[in-house]
């Protein structure tokens, strides 16, 4: 009970409540909403239209298909909306010379920087629960089991928080919101792309040196670990599509990373990246910051 | 209540502030004055918590800045040369964000903010979108938000800049009243007059370095001793500046086209005195006025020395 109070008392975060407050007052926010719901819809219209021939019979299998199409949509406006959501939230501050009054009050960096990203991350939470009534085309045909459709909203969440520190990061660094964002789309594009292509070069060489060592051609299970925390094929692999990898717990023949469910690895890694992109951002924001290494005696 | 000491900063190759060193007493209202880029900025910045200086110490009611800088921000009220505001937010939104920044409890907030409004004369504006105010509205509001948790520091810099007549005297006004709080407030300038009306100790930065120090008081007392006279004669005046160097309450006289500037030191009663006495001996004398004393020239002269 003790923890939980404490929660909601350090959720009682002023910049968190003042960005909700801004966000709604923007004339942007309902175009933003119209717009996503816009592709959203008009894609999911499309489909069904396409799969009945116009409007006939419909399947649960197409269901199946209808819902890994949307949740693929969903995430590429995910990668879409959040760097363009948090990469303005500190720089924005900077620009609008509101920030170094911030920080002379008794906000402290934690609070500032987690939220900003609270906030930011409950606006694109915001846009992907006015999408419900979409998914809802896919649960009144069934298809898909609920543990996929809450596996796939964690997704979202976990992949939401990891876009989001690296964002709120970059803002950090950087004084401008525009490079900021540029540079945030570039590392997601390069990362995506990058896993995939660095995971298949480093398994080609790894055949070549078996190949032309003689040694017993043996596969390197670790190797998929570039799959596993690739957003796409992670993705996929939640409905058994892809470079999709089983996993047998228990199974002798296989290593004990080869038995963690991917959905997991990709979760760790990008919890990872937001506690190190967080903790990073609260250490830069500081006007003076504390040095990591000498830890000098207090004067007053 | 500010104590600076050897204070230096360096932003590169440039040295912003070369050893300032500077101590402040509680409830004192400061003139921090000095041309664009002498390092007045800086040092409200370093007091502030925003800068870590190169060297030095600056301490603010007793608390080392950089060590201590959570302590430093409870004691200040700080408004930067530039700021912005949240166009999405009314006067009285603005001033409620700020005070749940400084952890101020909502029902203390209630009672607060009304009464910052009516000290800087926003209360007619209390639901006006910040956006929508005139600049020196929002310097007023923007002085009205360092006050929200009762600081006993403020550190203003330059507020006045950019700010027309009548807004100037509305924010001297304000500025007054603080000094009646017993606020001890730090405040830059580039115009020394400016400052003297409203400030009880006036410092001088040039190139990073304290110049002048002293107390207004000082400044005016100095003033009331050396004025100038401007006489304006019609005839002989070669014969009037000659005259005139025999009184023993001119200290000086110079010559300004078919006028002369006399350096005069009397009292009252020595200068109609002098102006009887030239009536006497019949000088055709066309104007004759009293100049007040250049303010920093007077300034500089009493403080000489200082900071060297």
């Amino acid at each position: 009970m003790n923890g939980f109070m404490n929660l909601l008392k350090r959720l009682n975060n002023p910049v968190l409540f003042n960005e909700w407050k801004m966000r709604m007052r923007n004339g942007r926010t309902p175009w933003i909403l119209f717009a996503y719901l816009v592709v959203l819809g008009a894609v999911t219209l499309l489909y069904i239209f396409l799969e009945t021939d116009g409007g006939s019979y419909y399947s649960p299998y197409q269901t199946r298909d209808m819902f890994i199409t949307l949740s693929i949509l969903q995430l590429g406006m995910i990668f879409f909306v959040v760097p363009g959501l948090t990469a303005g939230v500190i720089s924005g501050e900077r620009e609008r010379q509101t920030l170094n009054i911030l920080l002379t009050t008794n906000i402290g960096p934690t609070r500032l920087v987690v939220g900003k990203w609270l906030a930011s991350l409950s606006f694109m939470t915001f846009l992907i629960v006015s999408t419900i009534p979409l998914y809802a085309i896919v649960f009144l045909y069934g298809g898909v089991s609920p543990v996929q459709v809450v596996k796939v909203f964690g997704f979202y969440l976990v992949t939401m928080f990891g876009i989001g520190s690296v964002g709120v990061l970059f803002s950090t660094l950087l004084r401008r919101t525009g490079i900021a964002t540029v540079l945030c789309y570039a590392v997601f594009f390069c990362y995506t792309v990058g896993t995939t292509i660095l995971g298949e070069i480093v398994r080609e060489l790894l055949y070549y040196y078996q190949r032309v060592n003689n040694l017993p051609r043996m596969r390197a299970e670790w190797l998929n670990i570039f799959n596993d925390i690739n957003p796409l094929f992670a993705l996929m692999n939640l409905f058994g599509e892809g470079p999709v990898r089983s996993v047998s717990p228990g199974a002798a023949n296989q290593s004990w990373l080869a038995q963690i469910d991917p959905y997991w690895v990709y979760n760790a890694c990008f919890g990872l990246v937001t506690v190190i992109c967080l903790l990073l951002a609260v250490y830069l924001i500081q006007p003076v910051r504390p040095s990591l290494f000498k830890r000098g005696a207090g004067e007053r | 209540m500010i104590q600076i000491q050897d204070l230096r900063k360096r932003y590169g190759r440039m040295e912003a502030l070369k050893g300032l060193t500077l101590e402040l007493e509680k409830g004192t209202v400061f003139g921090f004055v000095g041309p664009n880029g002498a390092g007045k900025s800086t040092t409200m910045s370093i007091l502030a918590t925003l800068l870590a200086p190169t060297s030095g110490k600056a301490y603010v009611g007793g608390y080392e800045v950089t060590k201590h800088p959570r302590e430093v921000r409870k004691l200040i009220g700080y408004m930067p040369d530039f700021f912005g505001v949240y166009d999405n937010l009314t006067a009285e939104e603005y001033l409620e964000f700020y005070a749940a920044n400084y952890d101020i409890p909502a029902a203390r907030r209630k009672v607060i903010i009304p009464q910052l409004l009516e000290l800087v004369n926003l209360n007619h504006k209390r639901d006006a979108y910040v956006d929508s105010l005139s600049r020196g509205m929002k310097q007023r509001l923007g002085l009205a938000r360092c006050l929200v948790h009762d600081p006993e520091v403020l550190i203003l810099d330059e507020p006045a800049s950019g700010l027309d007549p009548r807004a100037r005297i509305e924010l001297r006004e304000i500025l007054k009243e603080l000094r009646n709080m017993g606020k001890t407030i730090l405040i830059s300038s580039h115009i020394l007059p400016e400052l003297a009306e409203m400030c009880d100790v006036i410092g001088v930065i040039e190139e990073g370095k304290l110049v002048a120090f002293g107390r207004v008081d000082e400044i005016y007392t100095k003033m009331r001793e050396k004025r100038v006279i401007r006489i304006r004669l019609l005839d002989r005046l070669e014969e009037t500046i000659a005259f005139l160097r025999e009184q023993p309450s001119v200290s000086s006289v110079s010559r300004e086209g078919n006028g002369v500037a006399v350096g005069f030191s009397g009292d009252d009663e020595q200068q109609v005195e002098l102006l009887r006495n030239l009536a006497a001996a019949g000088f055709s004398v066309a104007s004759f006025s009293e100049e007040k004393g250049d303010l920093e020239e007077i300034f500089l002269e009493i403080t000489k020395g200082v900071g060297s």
